[in-house]
């Protein structure tokens, strides 16, 4: 919404900066968005006479000229020809800086020296083109600035309207809320309209068949008005606040309609049969071309404004090019009506047609301002085009609409606000904003908005405009007192942290793709048929295909995660997500949406590094995170299972990972052609938690016990296995063992090759004895062992080498 | 023997002073001291000696065993004092080279202000509330006083599921589910992600919105004030100037945007600010009785304020980002930053 200061000031009187005008407005709740300050920083730029003029000796276009600039007689080199000895024009003095950052310099033109610029239109930001220099009409005094002299020095506001103030889609709404907050008046300068003697109902005629969709029409009618192009006041006008000029008619209805808030439309009277308009919802599939030129096919109820035949308007969107004013026009029906908000909307959002009109209408306009708008119109048409005003409006009212009542408890706005004003005062407030209050004897205000404030309707409303009218600035700051102890974080809230500071620690960099993917993610994966990660839902209305289906797995968004970073050379990756995925459930109406965390490892496993050899990442890697994380989060019985979890793993490098029977997620490699899917070179490890099972899993209590103060005593024995015997079997037949003496069993060395039988591994396993109570002796080490090589040969079927 | 001593005595210093090392010096030790040494061999004799003579000799033995222990012992620790100089002197390492690290890594920056944001407000008494992200048309627009013809509505705005499922277009819904859970008091803060259809380098499909809820007997806008004048300070800085103005959203009234002095030129006007020296990062307002109506609490008698705010707008200011879509864009170059 824009407006202008100077035309703000003809409806209210008010001496602001630029930079409190704007400020007013923002704290009113009406945004300045944008400001921009005609004629400032012109000031260098003055009316001049000019005294002489003779041609440039060395250039035929040129001429040199005596300017007098009211203290001083200057010479200056012009090329503009449209002026004479005794002109006033437009001089911009050495200093001054037009449009375009042109800043005027003392220069030699041709060898002729210059101490300015006599300027065009153009020049001076005035016009989009011009020929010649500006030249002023007498009796103006020589060296005033010359923006002021034409009193063109103005600040042109773009103001952000949110959707609830129709009202102040117009200037005179934008005035009313700086005259409330100033406590000033609204100025009313409009004249009576001069009437003929015909009356109007002996001209036209109007029917209105759907009052409900238009409660109020009214019209005037004039004759022997002639169209031409708008005087120029009206041009720069309504360009100042973004409309077009197109003749002195439509140029009239569309300044009162920024003006006063008021769509109108000028009909030519001697295309409208019957000389008669009837208001009524349109049938299906009824054709109309509006003045664009567009064909457009309404739909039943439709609301259209039609003459003796057929619809000459869409109500309150667009005329229609039938009717429309042209040169030929002289007789004009100037339509002023109240439209149902609703029924505008749906017209104007299905045919996509957003008019300033439509705009409007459908945040709805003032209905008492109908006929003050028709005869502003009126009165401005006779004014620029001549013709008589019909006598009289035909205005079709049935039903006036009333002010509603609205109880205001003062003591409640005070509270819900926070401050302390007198009755007084917020009755004061009110009445600034036009509201009719009486004051009740139990202490409450009955109060009537002004009927373009369709949007005020409860008490709450009339709060709001307590507070803003007396000023959101002035309201205290304050601690709420009431008490609420917070709850602590869930365990879900706190485990949350837990899992992303243990995996950032781990040196893994936390990733958050879209929440949903491409439809095909599911195949790259190579789920089978009957997964359900197969069943995702999907938007109606995606923006694009890529993005059209929630995701049930973070895996293939940490994928493409990983093609893109290795595009750019980051070959080294450790990333992971921890977020929503969303599971349909079948026969509920909503989706479950677990949480998982999900990591993949690629590239080396440290950083370049001069002391020691890199080497590639593998699955130990990523298994040694998640045995970190799972022990964090307290989580027992944890077990590997290699059971070729997931088609996308390779089947002999992945495996299910279980804490007791509940099976709480998946680790691997990357199956090699989903490897390829995405593009990628190098082997990814992959780990999937379900953080939802990890939070049932994960026990609070940790038992801790005392460190032996007695010495310890370790024995390593090198094994030799075959190559299905696993590790674990080692260490839990060790373990098996069961000996409270048996501190702690690693396996720290594994080796085949050379020496190593075909089909066998060498196994080193470390073994620490010691003992809570007291320092083990020999023998009693030397039998624990004994029993421990016992098992494993007997029970695992090793050698000892 | 006592010449045979002295003589011992004065081989054995004489020894100890030409000694250039520790290793020699030990040599010494050995051949004088030792179990086969000199002096223990010369020991071995005194047996021979006469009663009279024994004790004195003895004697004398031992005195000059501890005089050469003495000496020997002194020697030693010269040497090694000689040594520990000599190897200080000589070693050295280049300190530039860089050090073994343990790569770290970092939490995603909108994680991050959502922890930071969610900690300011525990510490005010807010609890974390959550809720689905795919949602009910009736909690996201409906009970939040959207009227059906709204044009957030719209297909155009709101990513839909099917006719009553849609993706949740902001936090707000929680304050429904919240309300419709417990009775006031309550306090509650809803981070969460929200969606849009709406993509370029200032708006995100997918985003992150932080909601805040406080109900309880008597409320006021002035608390609200507080409230987010306490957080802005806490996340912005102790003398960040805080401005609420006045604007309209459907579920609060009268409602607020609130504005913190631009982080970027303090105030004065910047690109950033588009000159007004104000940065928009919250709205706000109080609960509109509406929205009270529909989870059934009774609007006489309690009042409130809730209040949203983008997280990412928060981290592109934060962190000084002019495009949205690197945070989503997930290069480690870019998040190795944080």
């Amino acid at each position: 919404m824009k407006v202008t200061s100077n035309w703000l000031k003809e409806f209210v009187d008010f001496d602001l900066s630029p930079e409190q005008l704007a400020d007013l407005l923002t704290m009113l709740g009406l945004e300045m968005e944008g400001m921009e300050l005609q004629g400032a920083g012109m000031d260098d730029v003055v009316v001049a006479l000019v005294e002489e003029k003779r041609q440039h000796p060395n250039a035929d276009k040129l001429s040199l000229c005596r300017i007098n600039n009211g203290s001083e007689v200057l010479d200056v080199v012009c090329g503009a020809q449209n002026f004479k000895v005794g002109d006033t024009v437009v001089l911009a003095q050495i200093g001054a800086v037009l449009p375009g950052d042109f800043r005027i310099k003392r220069s030699k033109i041709r060898g002729e020296e210059s101490c300015g610029m006599l300027c065009s239109e153009k020049e001076l930001g005035l016009a989009d083109e011009s020929a010649g220099i500006m030249v002023l009409p007498g009796g103006f005094k020589l060296g005033t600035p010359v923006f002021e002299a034409l009193g063109l020095k103005d600040i042109f506001l773009e103001i952000g309207l949110t959707p609830n103030r129709a009202d102040c889609l117009s200037v005179l709404g934008v005035a009313r809320e700086i005259a409330a907050k100033l406590g000033v008046r609204i100025k009313t300068t409009y004249k009576p309209v001069i009437e003929g003697t015909t009356a109007v109902e002996d001209v036209i005629g109007v029917t209105v068949k759907d009052a409900d969709l238009c409660p109020r029409y009214a019209a005037r009618h004039i004759t022997g008005s002639r169209i031409a192009p708008s005087p120029a006041w009206l041009v720069k006008r309504l360009n100042a606040v973004g409309v077009r000029s197109v003749n002195n008619v439509v140029d009239v209805t569309n300044l009162v309609m920024m003006e006063l808030g008021q769509p109108l439309h000028a009909f030519d009277c001697d295309h409208l049969a019957e000389q008669r308009i009837v208001v009524r919802r349109s049938t299906e599939g009824e054709l109309f071309t509006t003045l664009d030129g567009q064909q457009r096919t309404l739909v039943a109820g439709d609301l259209v404004i039609c003459d003796g035949e057929q619809p000459v308007a869409l109500a309150g969107i667009m005329g229609g090019l039938n009717s429309e004013i042209s040169d030929a026009t002289s007789s004009i029906l100037l339509e002023s009506a109240w439209f149902k908000p609703s029924a505008i909307r749906t017209t104007s959002k299905r045919l996509g047609l957003h008019t300033e009109s439509s705009h409007r209408f459908e945040r709805g306009t003032d209905i008492d301002g109908v006929t003050r708008a028709l005869d502003r119109a009126a009165s401005l048409i006779v004014e620029l085009a001549g013709g008589t005003v019909s006598r009289g409006i035909l205005d079709i009212y049935p039903v006036k609409t009333e002010p509603a009542s609205i109880v205001l408890r003062p003591e409640r706005a005070n509270a819900l606000i926070g401050i302390d004003l007198p009755r007084a005062e917020i009755v004061d407030i009110l009445r600034r904003l036009e509201f009719v209050v009486t004051e009740s004897d139990d202490g409450s205000l009955e109060v009537f908005a002004p009927s373009y404030r369709i949007d005020i309707e409860r008490e709450i409303d009339l709060v709001e405009e307590i507070a803003r009218l007396n000023g959101f600035d002035r309201i205290p700051t304050t601690m709420p007192t009431a008490m609420v102890v917070s709850d602590r974080p869930s365990a879900h809230q706190r485990l949350e942290r837990v899992v992303r500071d243990v995996l950032v620690a781990h040196g893994m960099n936390e990733v958050i793709n879209f929440s949903f993917t491409t439809p095909d993610a599911a195949d790259k994966l190579m789920l089978s048929v009957d997964d359900p990660r197969r069943s995702v839902i999907r938007l109606v209305n995606p923006l694009i295909d890529e993005q059209s289906v929630m995701r049930t797995s973070l895996l293939p968004g940490l994928l493409e995660t990983v093609s893109r970073n290795v595009c750019f050379r980051s070959l080294d990756l450790k990333l992971f997500e921890m977020r929503r995925v969303y599971m349909p459930i079948k026969d509920a109406e909503m989706p479950r949406e677990p949480i998982f965390v999900t990591g993949v490892l690629t590239g080396q496993r440290d950083r370049e590094d001069w002391s020691h050899a890199r080497a590639a990442i593998d699955f130990f890697d990523a298994k040694g995170i998640v045995e970190n994380l799972l022990e964090l989060l307290n989580i027992p019985a944890v077990r590997w299972v290699s059971d070729t979890p997931e088609q996308y793993y390779h089947p002999g490098k992945s495996c299910s990972i279980m804490a007791g029977k509940e099976r709480i997620g998946s680790i691997g490699e990357i199956h090699p052609t989903v490897q390829e899917s995405f593009g990628l070179e190098k082997p990814v490890y992959c780990f999937e938690l379900d953080f939802e099972k990890l939070v049932v899993q994960s026990r609070q209590k940790r038992t801790i016990s005392a460190p032996s103060r007695f010495p310890d005593s370790t024995r390593d024995i090198a094994l030799l296995v075959s190559d299905g015997v696993s590790a674990e079997s080692i260490v839990s037949s060790v373990r098996g063992v069961k000996a409270q003496e048996i501190e702690q069993v690693e396996i720290f060395d594994l080796y085949c090759g050379a020496g190593i039988p075909e089909g066998h591994k060498s196994i080193a396993v470390r073994i620490r004895y010691r003992s809570y109570d007291r320092t083990l002796t020999d023998e009693e080490i030397a039998g624990l062992h004994a029993k421990v090589v016992d098992n494993l040969v007997n029970k695992v079927k090793v050698s000892i080498r | 023997m006592r010449e045979q001593l002295e003589v011992l005595r004065h081989e054995a210093l004489q020894a100890i002073a030409s000694a250039s090392s520790q290793d020699s010096l030990q040599d010494v030790r050995i051949r004088f001291l030792g179990r086969k040494g000199e002096l223990t061999a010369l020991m071995k004799g005194l047996g021979s000696l006469s009663v009279e003579e024994r004790p004195v000799v003895g004697q004398l033995v031992n005195t000059i065993r501890d005089e050469i222990e003495s000496v020997l012992e002194s020697a030693l620790s010269a040497a090694r004092e000689q040594a520990k100089a000599e190897r200080l002197q000589s070693e050295h390492i280049d300190v530039t080279l860089p050090g073994r690290r343990a790569q770290f890594g970092t939490k995603h920056p909108i994680t991050q202000v959502i922890e930071e944001v969610s900690d300011i407000f525990a510490g005010l008494g807010f609890s974390v509330a959550e809720g689905p992200e795919i949602e009910h048309d009736w909690y996201n627009f409906e009970a939040l006083n959207f009227p059906p013809e709204h044009p957030a509505r719209d297909m155009q705005d709101t990513f839909f599921v099917d006719n009553s499922l849609l993706l949740r277009t902001h936090t707000s819904p929680v304050q429904i589910r919240t309300m419709l859970k417990k009775k006031p008091p309550l306090r509650i803060i809803a981070p969460g992600t929200v969606y849009r259809c709406d993509s370029d380098a200032t708006h995100s499909p997918m985003f992150h919105q932080i909601e805040g809820l406080m109900v309880d007997k008597s409320v006021s806008f002035s608390d609200l004030k507080g409230i987010l004048t306490i957080f802005t300070n806490q996340l912005f800085g102790q003398k960040t100037g805080v401005r609420l103005r006045p604007s309209f959203f459907p579920f609060t009234e009268p409602s607020a945007e609130v504005d913190i002095a631009c982080v970027i030129c303090g105030g004065k006007g910047c690109r950033v600010c588009k000159q007004s020296g104000w940065l928009e990062i919250l709205g706000a307002g109080m609960v509109d009785p509406e929205v009270y109506r529909h989870v059934n609490y009774d609007a006489d008698n309690i009042s409130g304020f809730a209040f949203g705010m983008g997280i990412e707008r928060i981290a592109m200011l934060k962190y000084g980002i002019s495009d949205m879509r690197l945070l989503f864009e997930n290069d480690v170059r870019f998040l190795r930053q944080f």
